[in-house]
């Protein structure tokens, strides 16, 4: 196991708040910057996001390129206003419509790679209460100042400790804490080093996205920390301490849905990679008890962990980003 | 400053285009609590937000009220001071998230005075965008401890040790757009708390009850009489007391404000208070005590100053209606030592002291602009030479 890669992988925000010297890289490696915000009925916090990254990172120091907002079709006032923010607001399904149209984070997150244009991309959920733009200079920081790092993890405040004399808050949710680090424990033991492996906030280059497949749920996270992974190494990932993020709680049985959801993408990653055998297929029904009346009455949920294949594979997005036509034949031959 | 007040209506769209910066500072300030003696934390944002406009000097007086000074062209010319209050009402506790829509931000505060406060650190960028330079050195101040029993400790010694004599100041509020504040009746604010020992409940069957008593008080203070001059009114603005619907009241107080157009007078009717508080303490038993949360002496600018008359003509030419009346804001500390100075609004806004208070955006870059206006009116030399009443 690479126990290095705690140490040397892991930074604060602080470290890279000279903003100044991220644009001077930025600018000196010639690169275009997006952030694209997942949205569904965001209505009382997108416009905050929007806001203080624009004035911070795009009027005040030209660190990002374009906001994009990404949005599963919200009933609230979510797009209107984004748009009189500033930001380029589109619909999910009105983009790549001949494809199936599904539903969900992971969804909004592979069509954004069709629609931006930057070399990086930062992805930030759009219920961040406490939006500082720390949020993206953070993650941008290792991505910019650090050539073999590809992909950058947020954490939050939760101790845990790291070396000597050194404490840093434990763990992420309850999802994290009872799904996830036990199975990455079970398989993945590098990768329990990844403080929140489900943090909705990261940023990567194109080249990284690009290529990988995105469950359109729950799933997209944790599978895109084992794909890169297995793909790429431990090395080209790093993670931010972004200090403290206030954002909606969820109840158990929703909670109890993303783990349904989360089990189900590594169960199938792990059958893939050749690791474990099926006998059977996996059910797509989550069942959760409520007690009506004295009786206990079964509720369920139909979670399909669809997945869109790495957005490279798609012969408009070849098109529009002037990929070799043959290029997944040369790829598959490499 | 003719020339500068036809340019002004065209300022406001100028200013419209640093819309996200101006709300950006409004809410990193805002979401920071600052209750009144709790004010490092917003203190600290407030002094990097100006360094990171890059004023030329951002420090902290004696005191701590932190201050970033923007460089004049002219070293002999003294400093505008241009201020607002940085303690909020709501708790370190209260989780502040403001909502922000198309048209309005909503959030605990936001009016009193995250906006104010959110104004001022967006001036450094607001000037450079309009290329503007003054004389004077502009100051830009956040003052702490203003509120209620900070008593405007932080203006008064920021006012009382600055180094230089002052060549006028603007104090910002968030709202009401169009208030042009240029005097202050004399107040004092109280409290009078009664309290009744428990042991003496369990001896004497005729236990007196707080809650009566201060109902006494009330009575007796609402009987005193009230001259027409000069102007004199009492507020009882709060009470609160007892801890169950059938239990007798150990202990209550009740909030008031005296305020006069004559300091003399507040100190008088006080003094009648401070005699029905003493005498129903005898009366009842009980302990029975004022006191004094705080003060201000009456000060005003006159009608025909040139700053209120100056100021007058920028709210206009801005299409704003102005409207005064008195203010215990720090403009009463300013005059009480001989700066010339005028409390201004910068927007619309409602539910001013709920946790849900609601600015308006769109008002907003015209109260800026009337801002930078009276700065330039101050710097074109229409306090120099003028005394106060």
């Amino acid at each position: 196991m690479n126990n290095n890669w705690l140490e040397k992988n892991t930074f604060h925000y602080s470290d890279f708040k000279d903003l100044g010297r991220l644009v001077a890289e930025k600018t000196r490696k010639n690169l275009k910057i997006s952030l694209c915000l997942p949205t569904l009925n965001e209505e009382k916090t997108i416009a905050k996001e929007i806001i203080i990254l624009k004035s911070e990172l795009m009027t005040r120091y030209a660190l990002l390129d374009e906001i994009v907002v990404v949005d599963s079709g919200s009933t609230d006032r979510t797009t209107e206003i984004a748009r009189a923010y500033g930001a380029d607001v589109y619909n999910a399904a009105e983009i790549l419509p001949h494809l199936e149209q599904f539903k969900g984070k992971g969804e909004n997150l592979w069509k954004a790679l069709y629609i931006t244009q930057g070399d990086i991309i930062v992805y930030l959920d759009a219920d961040i209460k406490n939006i500082h733009h720390r949020f993206a200079y953070g993650l941008l920081g290792p991505l910019l100042m650090y050539d073999e790092i590809k992909f950058v993890k947020a954490f939050y405040d939760r101790p845990i400790s790291i070396g000597k004399n050194k404490m840093r808050p434990t763990g992420g949710g309850r999802v994290t804490e009872l799904v996830i680090r036990p199975l990455f424990s079970l398989f993945f033991p590098e990768l329990t080093q990844l403080i929140q492996p489900l943090s909705g906030e990261y940023a990567g280059y194109r080249e990284v996205f690009e290529r990988i497949p995105f469950p359109i749920g729950y799933g997209v996270e944790t599978s895109m920390n084992m794909d890169i992974y297995t793909k790429w190494g431990l090395d080209v990932i790093a993670q931010v301490d972004l200090d403290r993020r206030i954002h909606r709680n969820q109840d158990t049985k929703a909670l109890g849905r993303m783990a349904f959801a989360i089990l189900k993408t590594f169960i199938n990653r792990k059958v893939r990679l050749g690791l474990i055998d099926l006998r059977d297929e996996l059910f797509d029904e989550m069942i959760q008890y409520n007690l009506v009346n004295n009786q206990y009455q079964p509720e369920l949920f139909k979670i399909e962990e669809h997945e869109r294949p790495p957005i490279i594979e798609i012969p408009e997005y070849r098109e529009k980003f002037k990929i070799e036509p043959d290029f997944i034949q040369k790829l598959q031959e490499a | 400053m003719d020339n500068f007040l036809q340019q002004l209506p065209g300022f406001v769209d100028e200013i419209k285009t640093l819309k996200e910066v101006i709300i950006t500072n409004i809410v990193l300030i805002g979401q920071t609590p600052a209750p009144t003696f709790k004010e490092k934390r917003r203190s600290k944002i407030f002094m990097e937000r100006l360094a990171e406009f890059q004023v030329d000097e951002v420090t902290t007086d004696g005191y701590r009220n932190p201050i970033g000074i923007i460089r004049g062209t002219d070293a002999s010319k003294p400093p505008i001071m241009v201020l607002a209050h940085l303690d909020t009402f709501y708790e370190k506790d209260l989780a502040v998230n403001y909502v922000i829509k198309e048209d309005t931000i909503t959030g605990a505060g936001i009016l009193d005075n995250s906006l104010g406060v959110g104004v001022v650190t967006s001036l450094p960028a607001i000037f450079k965008k309009l290329d503007i330079r003054f004389e004077s050195d502009i100051i830009l101040a956040g003052t702490i401890q203003s509120i209620g029993k900070g008593n405007l400790r932080g203006v008064r010694h920021l006012l009382k040790t600055w180094p230089t004599p002052i060549r006028g100041g603007i104090c910002i509020e968030g709202i009401e757009l169009g208030r042009l504040n240029y005097y202050s009746d004399g107040m004092i604010r109280g409290e009078i708390w009664c309290s009744i020992s428990e042991e003496r409940s369990m001896l004497d069957e005729y236990t007196p009850n707080a809650i009566i008593i201060l109902n006494e008080v009330i009575n007796q203070i609402m009987s005193l009489k009230m001259p027409q001059r000069p102007r004199s009114r009492i507020v009882v603005g709060k009470i609160s007391g007892g801890a169950n619907h059938g239990k007798i009241a150990h202990e209550g107080y009740i909030g008031f404000e005296i305020r006069s157009d004559s300091y003399r007078m507040v100190k008088k009717i006080f003094g009648d208070i401070k005699d029905i508080v003493e005498g129903l303490s005898h009366e009842y038993e009980v302990d029975l005590n004022l006191r004094t949360i705080s003060n201000l002496r009456a000060s005003r600018l006159k009608y025909t100053h040139p700053l209120v008359k100056n100021s007058a003509v920028v709210l206009e030419t801005l299409g704003i209606k102005p409207f005064s009346k008195s203010t215990e804001s720090a403009l009463s500390i300013f005059l009480s030592n001989k700066i010339p100075a005028v409390t201004l609004g910068i927007t619309h806004g409602v539910d001013h002291y709920k946790e849900k208070a609601t600015m308006e955006i769109e008002p907003m870059f015209k109260g800026i602009a009337q801002v930078i206006g009276v700065i330039k009116a101050i710097d074109s030399g229409v306090c120099d030479e003028q005394q106060l009443a």
